[in-house]
């Protein structure tokens, strides 16, 4: 999230795609419900009504797998209609900057594409640069390379009525929400969008939010309260694991890991001369880089060699993302495997084939509170044949979030503290104590060891006590870092340094433990401090930030663009930016010196990118069909993402639409969470939701003999499950490029572990990801529906 | 005397997050029971002796053609004429100063002239066994957790609803909130209305529902059936005098198979909780 | 340790009555005290420790009541500025993950091919886990590849963590790396 949970209260308009917070995230509703009391408007767009519909002002349904057309033809209206904050536009986002000549775009696909290897080069994409190395610009917008004038080319295909035809969208919905939303480019007015995995889990997942991005940028509605890009999370820690790296292509605080393709990579100097951009925050980089080998190596890393950089893994040339990881498992290149509470036996996409995959394991750990699918997999229960599955498995019983202490980051980087309130059930252990008591028996094994093998992990400082008990403090202080020369922690990642004189486990924290006894993950003073923004309430990365980018809440000399969306300002006075939140930037550069409109301070020219040739299918958002559709692209020629991996064979197999016509969409309920192994195991939460469902229209049911409460069977190109139909109003027919289609949906928290059982739904969702993340696309496939009996 | 006081619901601010289901078992120590698939997100049919409160989902297409996807907590009225008070042999239903209506469980017979006779069909019957294997039947309804209520606490329910959905307070306070309310919705809704029906001489539960009660299946005019009352106010007290309090519950049973009708229902208009 | 605060309770204003006082309007033969009199308040002397859930991403503030070694109770925190005491379905029955009988509670390990768990102590499955990892790392690690210096394994994966505590999430990607691994995923991929 750019904002948070709270602020919510403050938009004049939040547009719902790809979430349903009222059922997932039921708290934002208590803030929703406080902007819709404030006059504000929201609006719901799913291709089914759900509770979040329901309580919306608005909804329009939209087919899965076509929100760029949808937001398509909203960056057209905007543009045509002139509804814009063209002040905000022309300074705070890359809109005059000229883009070169080897840009192109011609029927789906932009300019340096190459068919066999799927990829672009995206040399061809590069912006203007003078002879000084800095962009050339033309303000006025309207050269025809400006980066706005070829947004403005590039949507202008997408018409009302293209954009109806290939959504389904009825035009008077489009038209509807495409007015209201736009309404918040007028100054004084902010409009949020809130997306979850509605908007992720597609093979266009990252140009899904990239839309989004070019649609507030043009409201002028980042910075904002009331305002940004809030992506709502769907676990209690899913922001923290990703902030903390654990990721294959990231250490912590977002920082790429070195890798043997790049051969720059091959040393820290080339590392970072590669990785360091002239300009924007990250200009730092060195400082994070050294800083945070310095926490894992130590006196070991030292200036001589290169602060042990060379110690860190460097992966190849090839995705290790977790796709490709059940892949190569599935083809026997993994020996071991660990699971830290999670079940991709339920969870992971084509879930069926994720299971045979984890027969091929010599050996797997499994640390949870239960005996989950994954951990069961073995089993006759689970379909398995045991005496055919030589997987060794070690089930380690794991303490609840309250029966051990540490702290989590919510989706609005909130850094709150969990006090210990019982001892853990049984024999279970913190999750702390177990990593920790595993690293010491490991350091034992290779006591003395002088192969090369054991060097890099015998370098590796491992300093949280001697005992099987982990001390979480030492833990906490060596995230947020120490001054090596005086012994102190350090009070924010402003005070690291590149020499070997600092160390931050986690460079994005570094201030929320800034001295001794004042962990501020722990801070319970909750003041409002001003907007609502309790600055007191625990610690909020980076550097206490509520919300981020806020310097673009304020024009170009430093004043609110109006007092309603107020939230920092150059006090001339007092010479430094004050108001009611910590200042996304730096706090003593007037608007005046070199750089002090730069508001999107972390990229580099401090401008927010309309244009992005980073992306790896092309620097705008085009439209694609999702990898199994019922209908052509109606855009291009060119049907599917030209960038995503393909995965072909038995790994992942393809439904056509002929065997398959209808549409399949997972999802989640509110009274249960992502795998159902915590909730199936709980039986207030068993007792309310106990069924595996698929909700289908009443026209697709009359079409298929199918009565309310009727099992049935849903087959895709994976595999087969049944399920109980949920007949419903709530689901209609969609009309798309002149025949009908139908959706269905269900939820994927079931499996045959728990107080209550169901069908896996994952036994349906294909092996295919995003171009950029690699996220699994849950959200649009193809099925077949018939009666059980 | 202490204040009166009213949960006050407004369906049309609840998301249906069936925390309150959830919130009042942990509160009560309810245990779990099995349902079948409803067909919809709903869990229960209806509120029962281990089910004190139950989220209804409704799927309405509106006069407009439109599509109305409504929610409602649905638990004990609290009724300021109660038909259970009214025909409970044994005295075991009484009402609270706050306005809440209470079972005796010391005192309840099992008998289920309350279950018969709630024009609402909130209230329940558990069997159980005692030590000697014994069957034994007590009834079971929403106490508006007046254990918390005693301690200056709000009903669990109340407590953890996020949208604010629903409130509890002044009995006054409450209805003219849902007045107001109603006056706010009547453009989105045109058949908003606050149901505190006083056929039952107002409730200590009252709705700002988004559409007509039928539509929740809920009756439109329920009454307290005046067989209770004739019961209550007349041959109860003979009877009482007559053969003393202990067997009151053999004479009920002959009453009241005289007097109700086989389903015990007497109310008119309104549709049915089926 | 954590200092409470719990005066932003949602107390009734009472008008000056006392639970003492409040007596059940008594009709007819009614001697007894109600039902609702009958059981010792709830959370009477329970100790009151703040959480935040573990379910999703809005970090919502729980209080969780202990008695008697047990959770009795869990209920939202009116301190936290983000739930101001309230809480999801989820959130409440936070509790059962405490009582739930089908929490593990030993670790519990499955020999090749056979088709049941066997109860194990702790020490004897870290160290075997220990040892796995070695010897799987040992013959797969690749210290340098066409001249360059890689120090990585590709045959083991560590997968998950979004439900870890900060300080967890950090000492498994500390460790991971720390021995080579790079097929290490978590729940924020899928």
């Amino acid at each position: 999230m750019t904002n948070h949970w709270n602020d919510l209260q403050h938009t004049d308009c939040a547009l719902i795609m790809g979430a349903n917070p009222a059922e997932n995230h039921p708290i934002s509703f208590r803030w929703l419900t406080k902007a819709k009391e404030n006059g504000g408007k929201i609006i719901s767009v799913d291709p089914r009504y759900t509770r979040t519909s329901a309580v919306s002002d608005i909804y329009a349904p939209l087919r899965s797998g076509t929100d760029i057309a949808f937001l398509g033809g909203m960056i057209k209206y905007a543009l045509e209609n002139n509804l814009i904050h063209k002040e905000y536009v022309v300074n705070y986002t890359n809109a005059p900057f000229i883009v070169a000549d080897g840009y192109d775009f011609k029927d789906g696909l932009f300019s340096g594409y190459d068919q066999a290897k799927r990829t672009y080069d995206k040399t061809k994409w590069a912006l203007a640069a003078g002879p000084d190395g800095k962009p050339v610009t033309d303000p006025t917008l309207e050269n025809p390379r400006t980066v706005f004038q070829l947004l403005k080319k590039h949507y202008s295909r997408y018409d009302l009525d293209t954009v109806s035809s290939v959504t389904g969208t009825p035009k008077e919905d489009l038209l509807k929400v495409y007015k209201t939303f736009c309404e918040t480019s007028k100054v004084g007015k902010a409009g949020t969008i809130l997306y979850a995995m509605g908007t992720t889990q597609h093979t266009v997942g990252s140009q899904n939010v990239r839309a989004y991005a070019i649609i507030q940028m043009l409201l002028g509605n980042i910075g904002l309260p009331g305002g940004g890009i809030n992506a709502m999370r769907g676990e209690s820690n899913v922001q923290g694991s990703t902030d903390f790296g654990l990721l294959w292509d990231n250490l912590t605080g977002y920082l790429a890991i070195p890798k043997a393709s790049v051969p720059e990579h091959a040393t820290l100097d080339g590392y970072l001369k590669k990785e360091t951009p002239p300009s924007g925050y990250w200009s730092n980089r060195p400082k994070f880089v050294v800083s945070l080998l310095k926490s894992w190596y130590a006196q070991n890393a030292t200036a001589e060699n290169e602060f042990g950089y060379q110690y860190l893994p460097k992966p190849g040339s090839k995705n290790y993302s977790h796709i490709f990881l059940f892949k190569a498992m599935y083809n026997k290149e993994l020996d071991g495997a660990f699971l830290w509470g999670t079940n991709p036996v339920v969870g992971g996409p084509n879930a069926g084939k994720e299971k045979e995959a984890l027969g091929n394991l010599k050996w797997l750990v499994a640390v949870d509170l239960w005996e989950t699918e994954t951990a069961a997999f073995w089993k006759k229960e689970a379909g398995s044949d045991p005496s055919k599955i030589n997987t060794e498995v070690f089930l380690l019983p794991a303490s609840a979030s309250f029966e051990k202490e540490g702290s989590i980051s919510n989706s609005s980087r909130w850094m709150q503290y969990r006090w210990k309130a019982i001892d853990s059930k049984g024999e279970a252990r913190p999750d702390l104590d177990i990593i920790h008591e595993l690293a010491l028996k490991l350091k034992k094994l290779y006591a003395g060891d002088t192969s090369a093998q054991a060097s890099p992990f015998l370098a590796l400082d491992w300093n949280f006590g001697n005992g099987p008990e982990c001390d979480i403090d030492l833990v906490a202080k060596e995230i947020n870092g120490y001054d090596l020369t005086t012994g102190k922690l350090l009070p924010g990642f402003g005070a690291l340094k590149a020499d070997g004189t600092t160390t931050s486990g986690n460079w994005i924290y570094s201030g929320f433990y800034p001295e001794e006894g004042k962990n501020k993950s722990k801070n319970r003073d909750n003041k409002d401090t001003g907007g609502h923004h309790y600055l007191y309430w625990s610690f909020a990365w980076p550097m206490n930030r509520r919300v981020l980018y806020n310097r673009a809440a304020a024009d170009l000399n430093g004043n609110p663009w109006s007092k309603e969306k107020a939230i920092i300002w150059w006090d001339a006075i007092q010479n430094k930016w004050v108001g009611n939140d910590v200042p996304d930037f730096n706090a003593t550069l007037a608007p005046t010196a070199p750089g002090g409109t730069g508001a999107i301070m972390m990229n580099k020219d401090g401008v927010g990118l309309l244009y992005a040739p980073t992306m790896n299918e092309g620097p705008f958002p085009e439209h694609y069909e999702p990898f199994e559709s019922p209908v052509p692209n109606a855009f291009s020629s060119v049907e599917l993402n030209p960038a995503v991996v393909i995965h072909e064979g038995d790994f992942n197999k393809k439904g056509s639409k002929g065997t398959y016509p209808i549409i399949a969409t997972t999802y989640r309920v509110s009274e249960h969470w992502q795998s159902g192994s915590m909730t199936r195991n709980q039986e207030w939460l068993s007792e309310i939701a106990g069924y595996m469902f698929v909700e289908i229209s009443e026209e697709l049911a009359k079409e298929k003999g199918i009565k309310n409460k009727d099992k049935i069977i849903v087959s895709s190109a994976r595999g087969e499950i049944t399920a109980y139909a949920m007949v419903t109003k709530r689901y209609k027919p969609f009309k798309v490029r002149g025949k009908v289609v139908h959706q269905v949906g269900m939820p994927w928290h079931f499996g045959y572990k728990g107080y209550v059982t169901g069908d896996t739904a994952n036994r349906l969702t294909p092996h295919i990801g995003d171009a950029n993340t690699q996220i699994p696309e849950y959200k649009a496939f193809l099925c077949d529906v018939r009666r059980a009996d | 005397m202490a204040k009166e006081y009213v949960k006050f619901v407004d369906v049309t601010k609840c998301d249906g997050c069936k925390a309150c289901m959830v919130a009042c078992k942990n509160w009560n120590d309810l245990p779990v029971e099995e349902t079948a698939f409803q067909g919809s997100a709903q869990s229960h049919p209806k509120t029962t002796a281990d089910t004190w409160n139950v989220l209804q989902y409704i799927e309405h297409e509106n006069a407009g053609g439109g599509l109305d996807y409504l929610f409602r907590h649905s638990s004990c009225f609290h009724c300021t004429d109660a038909a259970c008070e009214k025909v409970c042999p044994e005295n075991a239903i009484s009402y609270t100063d706050f306005g809440s209506v209470v079972i005796d469980q010391d005192k309840c017979v099992g008998c289920g002239y309350c279950v018969q006779n709630c024009p609402f069909e909130v209230i329940s019957l558990k069997e159980y066994k005692d030590k000697n294997g014994k069957e034994y039947r007590k009834a079971h309804k929403c106490t508006m957790c007046t254990d918390r209520l005693e301690e200056g606490l709000q009903p669990a329910c109340v407590t953890t609803c996020h949208t604010g959905a629903m409130e509890f307070g002044d009995k006054e306070a409450m209805i003219r909130k849902a007045e107001k309310r109603v006056q706010e919705i009547k453009g989105r809704y045109p058949n908003a209305q606050v149901y505190n029906p006083q056929g039952v001489g107002g409730t200590h539960t009252v709705y700002v529902l988004a559409e007509k009660p039928s539509v929740y299946g809920l009756p439109e005019n329920p009454k307290v059936p005046t067989s209770a009352v004739a019961w209550k106010d007349y041959a109860q007290p003979i009877g009482k005098m007559m053969l003393g309090a202990t067997t009151m519950a053999l004479v009920g049973a002959f009453v009241t198979n005289k007097l109700f009708n086989k389903e015990g229902k007497e109310q008119d208009g309104g549709g049915s909780n089926e | 340790m954590v200092e409470m605060n719990l005066n932003r309770r949602q107390f009734l204003k009472l008008s000056g009555a006392t639970a003492a006082t409040l007596a059940i309007v008594e009709l007819g033969f009614n001697e007894q005290k109600a039902y609702a009199k009958s059981k010792e308040f709830k959370i009477a002397k329970a100790t009151v420790t703040p959480t935040i859930c573990c379910f999703c991403g809005v970090g919502c503030g729980i209080l969780v009541h202990t008695k008697d070694n047990t959770v009795v109770y869990t209920e939202g925190d009116p301190d936290n500025p983000i739930n101001e005491g309230k809480l999801c379905s989820k959130g409440t029955t936070l509790r059962q993950l405490y009582t739930s009988e089908k929490r593990m509670t030993k670790p519990l390990y499955r020999a090749p091919g056979s088709d049941k768990w066997e109860e194990k102590d702790w020490e004897w499955m870290l160290d075997t886990i220990a040892k796995r990892t070695k010897e799987s790392r040992d013959k797969s690690f690749i210290v340098s590849e066409n001249g360059v210096t890689v120090n990585r394994t590709e045959k083991i994966a560590s997968l998950g963590g979004a439900a870890l505590d900060n300080e967890e999430t950090y000492l498994v990607s500390k460790l991971m790396r720390g021995l080579g691994v790079v097929y290490l995923e978590h729940q924020a991929r899928i």
